[in-house]
């Protein structure tokens, strides 16, 4: 018999007790593991997300993020050629984001439409159909959700998109009629939203932006992941009026910003622990009390003070052991559901995670419950170690 | 049932491996043995120099009225409790010389403790109960495994190896607690009020089976209210306040 298996048979003797226990120590491992999740999961996510494709520098209108602003840059065609000539870039693509309009049979549908290039796109991933060809300005990519909106279009159909309206006059500027080629997912897009994207020239056109070749932004990806800083310094002198981050700096500033969620997964994080120490710390000290009679008598027949501490620390860790155990699927499921909340947010990409498991923060947060609830045991172990033999048999014997 | 016997002396006369008591055959001394406990701000005079030898294969009977010192001069030759003035030998080992560690040792394996409450531990089988101070002395599982079962069957519980301690009924409970206070061979067998939980048809039972066990070679030492095993025992001697009142 291991002392594991005598502890876990020990916390057997009151089932209700040990129960009730276990759902506190499951509730607080499943909190630390949600707030270690959370810690550093936003920033992992959002690189994740950021580097989906593997473009590690954004190019942005200067002062703006990506789609937050109707800003854009110019030239984009041109910038794109030249950075493509650059022999530390891989390749490079500009994208349009502006809002587009579908016309039903009864009415017009707000769409949000991105221009894009399709050899050196890094916004989305097709589904179904086929991407769009470089040069194909006939053809149109739907989200699944403004597929929806669209009354359920398919490969094949026909939509009619108006460009930027006149708000004179309600009406457009310019109709397009496009093929729908591919089903895509866009990365980026939050919950639902209903996107299509057409080739740039397109989509400037339909956003009436034809004029300086514009582009929300443009990506860029660097031979190999060493070269990017050096590149972000020579296109950030090179281009002083635009905005140029790598993914990893973007990362750092979204962290800052988030830093507030960090510090509340710490606080709560370790709020969690010391609940997990004291729900242990307590059912093993009320468990010795009741059990000083048998631990004299243990002590009386020659059992040694190590064999006793070892005994009552065993019962900590099997409490920790499975508590733990249960904390991680409570958490994983809390996490999941906490998830679905708070990337419904409007704005937020639908792909984007504040909770993400990272096998290194996993293993240090199961490393500190064990260690923690070893800990917790500390106390009634030394309790249980300095029983009076004598006094406790000769009380136990009236 | 010779054989048996045989097998069972040879668990039983453990205890040879300290060097030679300065009482000749006495494997149990105490001298001069006091105990005093502050109770309140007064000192309670628990034992007032009490002698003793126990000598091997003997069984003694300890017999007095209740607060008459019994359980405490038990307790100090087991070494479980220090007496305030005097000495205890066990096999010509002085316990007051060791420390907390090598005193757990001895008890370990030179002696063997019954309780009137049993304090078998509950999440135990029979069998794990009485392997428990072996695994303790390092004896290695098939070996500890086969002695407790051996036990077992010597104490008449060989078909209730498997049984949690809470499975089982007072007399029992006792006779694991024999076998468990057996498992490392000890050369004293130390037990106070051994029926004193016990009806008086199961008291009888655990009465024979101390018979048994002093005949096959143990050297007991009872602490007993219990007038029937009192008067098995070959040697009886009687507390009062703290004093051996006749031998």
């Amino acid at each position: 018999m291991t002392g594991l298996g005598w502890g876990i048979r020990s916390l057997g003797r009151h089932p209700l007790r040990t129960g009730l226990s276990l759902a506190g120590i499951a509730v607080a491992a499943a909190m630390l593991l949600d707030m270690v999740m959370l810690s550093g999961g936003i920033d992992k996510s959002f690189g994740d997300l950021l580097l989906q494709r593997g473009y590690q520098i954004r190019i942005t209108p200067k002062g703006t993020l990506p789609f937050d602003t109707e800003a854009s840059l110019p030239g984009a065609r041109r910038l794109v050629r030249t950075l493509r000539a650059d022999p530390e870039v891989a390749t490079a693509g500009a994208i349009l984001g502006s809002a587009v309009y579908a016309r039903t049979p009864d009415s017009l549908v707000t769409l949000f439409g991105y221009g894009v290039q399709p050899e050196s796109q890094g916004i989305y991933r097709v589904m179904a159909g086929a991407d769009l060809a470089p040069a194909d300005t006939t053809g149109l990519l739907l989200s699944a959700a403004a597929a929806a909106v669209l009354g359920g279009a398919r490969v094949g159909d026909t939509v009619m998109l108006a460009g930027r309206l006149d708000p004179q006059i309600a009406a457009a500027a310019e109709d397009r009629s496009l093929v729908v080629r591919g089903m895509v997912e866009w990365l980026y897009d939050y919950r639902g939203q209903p996107s299509v994207g057409a080739v740039l020239p397109v989509m400037q056109r339909l956003a009436r932006q034809a004029t300086g070749d514009p582009a929300s932004l443009v990506l860029v990806r660097a031979r190999a992941d060493s070269m990017v800083e050096p590149l972000v310094a020579r296109l950030r002198a090179d281009y002083p009026t635009l905005e140029v981050n790598s993914v990893v700096e973007l990362v750092a500033q979204a962290k800052r910003r988030l830093s507030y969620f960090t510090q509340l997964a710490h606080v709560l994080g370790a709020m969690s622990l010391v609940v997990t120490v004291l729900l242990i710390g307590t059912l093993l000290t009320i468990t010795v009390n009741e059990r000083l009679g048998e631990i004299a008598t243990l002590r009386a027949i020659g059992i040694g003070k190590a064999t006793v501490v070892s005994q009552v620390l065993a019962e900590g860790v099997a409490l920790t052991v499975i508590g733990s155990a249960l904390g991680v699927l409570l958490g994983l499921a809390t996490a999941r559901y906490l998830d679905a909340i708070l990337t419904s947010f409007p704005g937020l990409p639908a792909a984007f995670s504040f909770f993400v498991p990272r096998a290194d923060t996993l293993t240090q947060a199961a490393v500190v419950l064990l260690v923690t609830g070893s800990l917790a045991g500390l106390y009634p172990a030394w309790l249980a170690a300095r029983a009076p033999i004598a006094a406790t048999l000769r009380a136990e014997a009236t | 049932m010779a054989r048996r016997a045989r097998t069972h002396s040879r668990h039983l006369a453990g205890g040879g491996h300290l060097s030679a008591p300065s009482h000749p055959g006495a494997v149990l001394v105490a001298r001069d043995l006091r105990k005093d406990y502050p109770v309140g701000g007064e000192t309670v005079h628990a034992l007032r120099g009490v002698s003793l030898s126990v000598g091997r294969g003997e069984h003694v009977a300890i017999v007095g009225p209740s607060g008459s010192g019994k359980s405490t001069l038990l307790q100090l030759l087991g070494g479980i409790d220090t007496p305030s003035a005097g000495s205890v030998e066990v096999l010509g080992t002085r316990l007051e010389r060791l420390s907390d560690r090598d005193l757990t040792r001895l008890r370990l394996l030179r002696l063997g403790f019954v309780f009137q409450r049993f304090h078998l531990l509950p999440v135990l089988t029979a069998r794990e109960n009485v392997e428990l101070p072996m695994a303790e002395a390092g004896v290695k599982s098939a070996e500890r495994r086969a002695r407790a079962l051996e036990l077992l069957e010597y104490v008449g519980l060989s078909g209730r190896a498997g049984h949690r301690a809470t499975q089982l009924s007072g007399g029992e409970m006792q006779r694991v607690a024999i076998a468990r206070a057996l498992a490392n061979q000890p050369a004293v067998l130390l037990a106070d009020e051994p029926t004193g939980e016990l009806d008086a048809a199961t008291g009888q039972e655990i009465l024979e089976l101390f018979r048994r066990l002093n005949r096959d070679g143990a050297t007991l030492v009872v602490v007993t209210h219990d007038e029937r095993l009192a008067r098995e025992a070959g040697r009886t001697v009687t507390m009062f306040d703290g004093r051996i009142a006749d031998r």
